[in-house]
C-alpha cells in the first residue's frame, strides 16, 4: 500500500469558504475569478483584486492555491485569459485549472504550473501521456469505474509518465459532491433553454427540476413519479473511500464553490478524518457510516456512489433543491469579543436562542464556528431565552468579528 | 424612445447580445465583458436611449443574455 500524502483540495467561493477550509484541514483550495471559470454565474465570484489576498492568506497557512480558468474560450476571451494567468503568475497561484488549450500553452510559456480540469473528461491513458507535455496532475473524468482508475495509475508508473516537473503525473478525482447528468459539462440543455452555456460556466440546472412527459397524438400528460429524472444524487465516497486511495488516486478534490462556508467545513472535516485514518491504519466502515451521517447534515441531494464502482446508469434526486438534514437560521450578528473572559456579543435579530441550542457563525475572517450555548447573558443576567432585539454574550472560545453572522442549526 | 440598461460587471462575455444587435453591442478585447455602445455609466449601470428602430434586435438581445443583465424599455421622448 502507497503512503505517499494525499491531498484533500477544497472548493471555495468567499472568503468565509477559505477560512472554513483551511480551519477544516485542506491541503489546497481551488476558486474562480472573473467570469472565465465554471461559476462565472454566481454572485460570490473572487475578483482580480482579491487574488493577493487569497494567495497571501493560504501561503500563511502553508495550503496550496489553485486558480480555476476552464471554460471554453472565445477570441474576445484571449486577453482577459493572459491578464489573468500573468496576475496568478504575479501572485505566486501554485497552479492554474484549465482545460482550453490556449490556456494550456500561454501557461506553460509563463512557466505556471497546470492542473487539468475536469471539462477535459480524461478517460484513457493516452490523453493523460498527451497532457503530461502541460501538467503535473490531471483530474479523471467522473464516469470512469475505480478499475478503469486503477489502470490509468499504474500505467502513468509502467510507461514512467512525467509532467513538466519531471515527477509521474499525480491523478485527481473527484469525492464528493455534485455529479452532472452529462459527461461533466458536455451539457447543452441550459444553452438551449435559455442561451446560458454551461461550458461558459453559466449553467441554470434545467436537470434539477422535475418534468412531464406529453403525448402529443392524444394530449396525455406522464408525470414522472418521485424522480427528478434528469438530477443526479450527489458523489459521496466516504464509505469506499480506502478503495478510492487504493487506485492510486492522489488528489481527491471536493466539488461546491457555490456552496456555503459551512458545506466546505463539514465536508472537508469529513474527508480530512476518514484520510488520516486510512493513513493511520484505522479506517474503518463503521467510522464511514458516522462521517455519511454528519455529511447529510449539509447540503445533497442524496448520496451515492458515483460511476466509481462500475455502475453505468445514474442514480437520480427525489427531491428539489436539499436533502440535508439540519438546516441554519440566522438569528442575528456579531458585535465583539471579549478575549480576557472568552465571551462574544451578538445582536439578535430574528427567532429566539435557547441554552442547548446548536449555534453556526460564519464570517470572512472568522471562517466557520460551531459550538453548542451554554448560557446565554442579557444585561448581564444569566437568561432562558433570548429573542429578537436582544444583545446576548455567550462563552465561546473562537474570537467573533462584527463582520460575523450567527445561525441557529435545527433539524431541517 | 427606448432605454437600454445593462448591469456590465455581471457580464460573462458568451456574445449572445452581439449575435442579436451587432451595432449597439460590441465585446471589448480588454476584459471579455460586452460593452453597449454609447452606453453612459452611472453607478454601474450602463445606458443609452436610442431610437425604436434598434428596439426589436435589443429585446432579442435581453432574451438571449444567460445572466439577465440587460434591459429595454420603451419611454416617451
Amino acid at each position: 500500500m502507497t503512503q505517499n500524502k494525499i491531498e484533500l483540495m477544497a472548493p471555495v467561493g468567499s472568503f468565509e469558504s477559505l477560512h472554513a477550509a483551511i480551519q477544516a484541514g485542506a491541503n489546497s483550495v481551488y476558486f474562480g475569478i472573473e467570469q472565465l471559470n465554471m461559476r462565472a454565474r454566481s454572485i460570490a465570484n473572487f475578483t482580480t483584486d482579491d487574488l493577493a489576498e487569497i494567495t497571501a492568506i493560504c501561503r500563511q497557512h502553508e495550503v496550496k492555491s489553485y486558480l480555476t480558468l476552464n471554460t471554453i474560450l472565445y477570441d474576445h476571451d484571449i486577453n482577459l485569459m493572459k491578464s489573468i494567468v500573468d496576475t496568478a503568475k504575479e501572485n505566486k497561484v501554485d497552479a492554474i485549472i484549465a482545460s482550453d488549450y490556449a490556456v494550456l500553452n500561454y501557461a506553460k510559456q509563463q512557466g505556471v504550473e497546470i492542473h487539468i480540469s475536469t471539462q477535459a473528461n480524461v478517460s484513457n491513458i493516452d490523453t493523460v501521456e498527451f497532457f503530461a507535455a502541460y501538467a503535473d496532475v490531471v483530474v479523471l473524468a467522473r464516469e470512469l469505474s475505480l478499475m478503469q482508475v486503477a489502470a490509468i495509475t499504474r500505467d502513468i508508473k509502467r510507461r514512467n509518465i512525467t509532467g513538466p516537473s519531471g515527477h509521474l503525473v499525480q491523478v485527481e478525482m473527484f469525492a464528493h459532491g455534485a455529479l452532472c447528468m452529462a459527461v461533466s459539462g458536455k451539457c447543452y440543455l441550459s444553452l438551449h433553454s435559455d442561451f446560458a452555456s454551461a461550458n461558459r460556466g453559466a449553467c441554470i440546472q434545467n436537470c434539477r427540476r422535475s418534468y412531464i412527459v406529453k403525448d402529443k397524438e392524444n394530449d396525455v400528460e406522464f408525470e414522472v413519479d418521485n424522480e427528478y429524472i434528469m438530477s443526479a444524487k450527489d458523489l459521496c465516497t466516504i464509505d469506499f473511500l480506502d478503495e478510492m486511495l487504493k487506485a492510486g488516486v492522489s488528489v481527491l478534490k471536493i466539488e461546491g464553490r457555490g456552496r456555503s462556508a459551512d458545506y466546505v467545513f463539514t465536508t472537508i472535516s469529513c474527508y480530512r478524518e476518514a484520510i488520516d485514518a486510512y493513513q493511520d491504519g484505522s479506517y474503518t466502515k463503521e467510522k464511514a457510516v458516522a462521517w455519511k451521517e454528519r455529511l447529510a447534515t449539509v447540503f445533497n441531494r442524496g448520496f451515492w456512489d458515483g460511476y466509481y464502482l462500475g455502475r453505468k446508469m445514474g442514480e437520480w434526486s427525489d427531491v428539489y433543491g436539499s436533502k440535508a438534514t439540519k438546516r441554519k437560521m440566522y438569528i442575528g450578528k456579531g458585535v465583539k469579543y471579549f478575549d480576557k473572559a472568552g465571551a462574544a456579543e451578538f445582536k439578535m435579530e430574528a427567532q429566539t436562542l435557547e441554552p442547548g441550542n446548536e449555534i453556526l457563525i460564519t464570517g470572512p475572517t472568522t471562517g466557520v464556528v460551531q459550538a453548542t450555548v451554554t448560557e446565554i447573558r442579557v444585561n448581564n443576567l444569566s437568561t432562558a431565552i433570548a429573542v429578537k432585539g436582544d444583545t446576548i454574550s455567550i462563552a465561546l472560545d473562537h474570537k467573533i468579528r462584527a463582520s460575523d453572522k450567527l445561525y441557529k442549526i435545527v433539524d431541517a | 424612445m427606448i432605454r437600454i440598461t445593462q448591469q456590465r460587471a455581471k457580464c460573462i462575455g458568451c456574445n449572445a447580445c452581439v449575435e442579436a444587435d451587432a451595432f449597439r453591442w460590441r465585446i471589448s478585447r480588454r476584459d471579455g465583458k460586452c460593452t453597449l455602445v454609447h452606453g453612459v455609466e452611472k453607478k454601474n449601470f450602463y445606458s443609452v436611449l436610442v431610437g425604436d428602430d434598434e428596439y426589436e434586435s435589443n429585446v432579442r438581445a435581453a432574451a438571449n443574455c444567460p445572466v439577465n443583465i440587460i434591459k429595454v424599455e420603451k419611454i416617451r421622448a
